[in-house]
């Protein structure tokens, strides 16, 4: 079952061992080339701290399972540090053809809970497949045109 | 139909790496060939206000797309100092502004001045028409065939010309294919 990612930010992260709240989901860092979710962050400023998806035990629809607290971590590197950031998030940003035809602004993006696999771009009341996406940075998520 | 826009409109544009996402430079003018018809390479100005020129130049092979919102290229790499490229981007010969120029046609008829050149977006630079001011002052567009002759102060299109001057860029992507077909052109 698809899920949309706005939809689940603010969801908790819960240890299974200790069954304790950990914090709550507030970005995502995408591999646009992977078209994958590489990891989820919680918390914002100096507290956030990342988990990695395969330290997901289960993206439930109301709690996002890890094995205990120690699948939290801080940034590690700049790439994480832009992540907690939220510079990584494909949401809220200018979304390009590879035609140079500015199609909007990302408002959202579908992924498999069960992978972490992106499946598709929302881009106003469109949705661009994950497959079509070519590249993002700080500037713009290019996708190829369509048609 | 064809979506087009002028050189004036391109310059300013963002150009967008296609793997990276970034924003690398942006334009700060066309290098024209007028004999080939089309837009050979882009001089480049650093991104932000006042942030000064760029070195490196953009060859139209390592153009992705002109698009209207962005110029798309592959990679930084695309960029290249004008000493790796060939002469006619890297050190265009001057003289081939054809801002100005006179258009006339074949039969001697003038249909006016040279303004801007407009290009098919989505292409790397394929230049299909002229925004020229009219003999009665104001704006108008017409079509190219794909080759014309040039002299530095004039330059002569086919007859059917006159029959193709649009007063804005829809009407002229609408009528470069019939123009095009009259002449016999691909």
């Amino acid at each position: 079952m698809s899920e949309r990612f706005i939809a689940a930010v603010g969801r908790k992260f819960v240890s299974r061992t200790s069954a304790e709240e950990l914090g709550a989901l507030t970005h995502a860092a995408v591999d646009v080339k992977k078209r994958q979710v590489t990891s989820l962050v919680t918390g914002k400023g100096r507290k956030a701290a990342l988990v990695d998806w395969d330290q997901v035990s289960g993206f439930g629809p109301d709690a996002v399972m890890v094995a205990d607290e120690s699948a939290l971590h801080a940034p590690r590197d700049d790439h994480e540090s832009a992540a907690v950031d939220g510079k990584l998030e494909l949401i809220g940003k200018r979304v390009l053809s590879d035609m140079g035809e500015d199609l909007g602004e990302a408002s959202d993006f579908v992924f498999d809970p069960a992978t972490g696999a992106v499946e598709t771009l929302v881009v106003g009341e469109k949705e661009v497949p994950a497959t079509s996406l070519l590249g993002a940075g700080s500037y713009a998520v290019v996708v190829k045109a369509s048609g | 139909m064809r979506l087009l826009v002028t050189g004036s409109a391109i310059r300013g544009l963002p150009v967008v790496t296609i793997d990276g996402g970034e924003d690398v430079a942006e334009v700060r003018d066309l290098i024209y060939s007028p004999e080939a018809g089309r837009v050979v390479g882009l001089t480049l100005n650093k991104r932000g206000f006042l942030a000064g020129r760029r070195r490196e130049v953009l060859t139209a092979e390592n153009i992705h797309a002109i698009g209207s919102d962005a110029v798309m290229v592959d990679d930084e790499a695309s960029l290249m100092l004008p000493a790796a490229v060939s002469a006619e981007v890297g050190d265009p010969p001057s003289g081939r502004d054809v801002t100005g120029n006179e258009v006339l046609t074949e039969q001697g008829k003038r249909l006016g001045k040279v303004k801007d050149v407009v290009v098919l977006v989505g292409s790397d630079g394929e230049v299909v028409g002229y925004e020229i001011e009219t003999e009665s002052g104001g704006t108008g567009y017409i079509p190219l065939p794909s080759q014309l002759a040039v002299s530095g102060s004039a330059l002569v299109v086919p007859d059917p010309t006159q029959d193709f001057v649009e007063s804005d860029l829809v009407g002229l992507g609408a009528a470069v294919d019939e123009f095009r077909s009259r002449l016999g052109m691909p």
